[in-house]
């Protein structure tokens, strides 16, 4: 590295140390605000750091006993993660043929840009007929149904993604696992995906986490706890008369808790740089 | 029993004939160099042999048999790829079984053969590396040796050298020669590089536009080029070509320089004709009683260490010579070449055909 003043190196440190608090800011008063006592909320002026630390609405939201708000935030919970983890592996299992298929063969590249082209269209534009599609197949009001829907908007995407990723692999690598006897399949499973992993966390993340904070159509095609994802379980929280900040806040840090975990486990697996040494350079 | 057979081998894409018929019948044991600029067919042709591109016509026979029809894995066939292409996700001694652990042999026959191809090649410390904690050169060894392990009829090679430094490249083409010489396999190898091919093959297919120049072995190619573009594309410095015109027995190079048409040339080279004259720069000499003589003003002297480089003009033409790094001369010298008859090369200007 080359060698640089102190004043420049506190600079640095502090220009990220900025950054850092802009970005972490509203995390931690979000956190605040979840411990909190209302009193403290709506206190003139504001209070920024709670006198007593309060964590009822943690148990609150938390508790299983019917039809409590703990029983509606559980639920929808367990929705939120069910429809964004099947959307998402749906989504990667459709992007990895379809992503490789379109990057090793560019002549048939206009078709993802056709399928690229519709995920331009505002969602208002496809809620009507999407509503009646589902509504007719019997699947509104159902995790099954919404995970469907969200498949029309991480496969898309997923596959652009994947798409760009299996550029990146030389086809030369692909051509002597041919000539070596290797089958396709074989080709895909030993060399390839083990290549693409990366970019496949990557994807696997990014569509988890478009799944995860969808809200319009979740507010649409669900009515109740049967298929209720958190953004509108939370929306709901804020729907009525008097509205709980601190217990709102306590909503978004517990749904933020599981992207930020995956986020954490596939650490790993997101860092590239993988393919480096099969090929020259 | 020829090895490979290559017969009226075209590809098109779309408008674009990039292969315009290619015949090369190879003996087994032989080791064909395509030699050729950037964009002369030699990588498709190898490519259409391998199975990675479909021929537009023609057919390629391996020991007898038609392939075409044939998967890469089913032609006998191993090729190694200028950017290497390993794995970079399997251990070097994975790579280097890897085809016959697609074939299924048992793995303690496949250890057994990957030690001993590693051995050949002196990887053995690196089996249980990846790709990317080798440099170039070893990299290009388990290339060669995952190749190698199959021991197929047919070597494919597509310029493995090139991405190597020029001291690794030297030291890989005579191990390259070695293996050859070892293991006696068919081998094709495609190289843009003419001191590859002189040194390495057994028969040279200069290629251009998709053609084959001229198809014979190094000292043909050397000595006897069938074209103006093999003249100039094989030997460095590059054969010198000298614009001429036959008068009365004399090929006339300038103003007044000339030198006498050789007896075998006589009846067959009218006067009048527009020729170019070929004459190799190593086969210049300073010694006057060699053979005819033409006198040229020295420009530019470089010592390259074993040879000295002369430039110089002919009248408006330039030549350069070879010469023996001892030789005293300076620029703006005049001085006398000596040519024999026999290292006159004699072309038409027209058509570029050599003048037999």
């Amino acid at each position: 590295m080359e060698r640089r003043s102190l004043a420049f190196s506190v600079f640095i440190h502090m220009a990220a140390l900025l950054l850092a608090a802009v970005i972490l800011a509203p995390l931690v008063w979000l956190f605040v605000m979840s411990i909190s006592p209302a009193a403290d909320l709506s206190a003139k002026p504001l209070r920024w750091w709670p006198q007593t630390v309060d964590f009822s609405r943690y148990a609150l939201l938390l508790s299983t006993v019917a039809n409590s708000a703990g029983a509606a935030f559980t639920a929808s919970l367990r929705n939120s993660l069910l429809v964004s983890g099947m959307a998402t592996a749906a989504a990667i299992a459709l992007a990895i043929p379809a992503g490789w298929a379109v990057s090793r063969t560019p002549t048939v590249g206009w078709s993802l840009s056709l399928v690229i082209a519709t995920y331009m269209l505002p969602p208002v534009a496809l809620a009507v007929p999407l509503y009646m599609g589902l509504s007719a197949l019997g699947l509104l009001n159902t995790v099954f149904g919404l995970a469907l829907v969200y498949l029309t908007i991480l496969a898309p995407f997923t596959t652009w993604l994947m798409k760009s990723g299996f550029d990146t692999i030389p086809r030369e690598i692909e051509s002597a696992a041919m000539i070596d006897g290797a089958g396709l399949w074989q080709t895909l499973r030993i060399i390839t995906l083990p290549l693409a992993a990366p970019v496949m966390a990557t994807s696997a993340l990014f569509a988890f986490l478009l799944a995860w904070d969808e809200f319009f159509y979740a507010l649409l095609f669900t009515s109740d706890q049967r298929a209720k994802t958190l953004t509108v379980a939370i929306a709901d929280l804020a729907g009525g008369r008097v509205s709980d900040y601190g217990l709102i806040a306590t909503a978004g840090v517990l749904a933020a808790l599981p992207p930020v975990l995956i986020g954490f486990l596939m650490q790993r697996a997101l860092i590239s740089g993988l393919t480096s040494g099969g090929v020259k350079g | 029993m020829s090895a490979l057979d290559i017969i009226g081998v075209r590809k098109t894409y779309g408008e674009i004939e990039t292969l315009k018929g290619i015949d090369i019948a190879l003996e087994s044991g032989e080791f064909l160099v395509l030699l050729g600029s950037s964009g002369c067919g030699k990588s498709t042709l190898l490519n259409i042999i391998a199975g990675l591109a479909e021929a537009s016509g023609g057919d390629v026979r391996i020991g007898g048999r038609s392939v075409l029809a044939a998967h890469p894995k089913d032609r006998d066939i191993a090729m190694v790829f200028q950017s290497y292409a390993l794995y970079p996700n399997l251990s070097v001694h994975r790579n280097i079984g890897f085809g016959l652990e697609m074939r299924k042999v048992p793995a303690a026959e496949r250890d057994r053969a990957v030690r001993e191809v590693a051995k050949l090649l002196q990887i053995e410390a690196l089996l249980d590396r990846k790709p990317s904690q080798l440099s170039g050169g070893q990299r290009q060894r388990v290339a060669i040796g995952r190749a190698l392990v199959r021991k197929p009829q047919v070597f494919l090679f597509d310029e493995p050298l090139s991405n190597l430094d020029a001291k690794l490249r030297m030291e890989m083409r005579t191990e390259l020669k070695r293996l050859h010489q070892m293991l006696k396999t068919t081998m094709v190898y495609v190289t843009h590089d003419q001191i590859e091919a002189m040194t390495l093959a057994t028969r040279i297919a200069v290629m251009r536009d998709g053609r084959i120049e001229q198809l014979g072995t190094p000292e043909e190619i050397y000595n006897r080029p069938a074209t103006l573009y093999v003249a100039t594309f094989v030997g460095a410095p590059p054969m010198n070509l000298l614009d001429t015109v036959a008068d009365g027995g004399r090929l006339v190079l300038g103003d007044n320089a000339a030198l006498p048409l050789p007896q075998a040339w006589k009846d067959r080279v009218r006067d009048g004709r527009r020729l170019v004259l070929g004459i190799r720069p190593e086969a210049l000499q300073l010694d006057a009683a060699a053979g005819p003589a033409i006198s040229a003003t020295v420009e530019v002297v470089e010592l390259t260490g074993p040879e000295l480089v002369v430039s110089a003009s002919i009248g408006r033409q330039r030549i350069m010579a070879c010469l023996p790094p001892r030789s005293r001369i300076a620029a703006g010298q005049r001085l006398t070449f000596a040519v024999e008859e026999d290292a006159m090369h004699l072309f038409d200007a027209e058509s570029g055909l050599r003048i037999a």
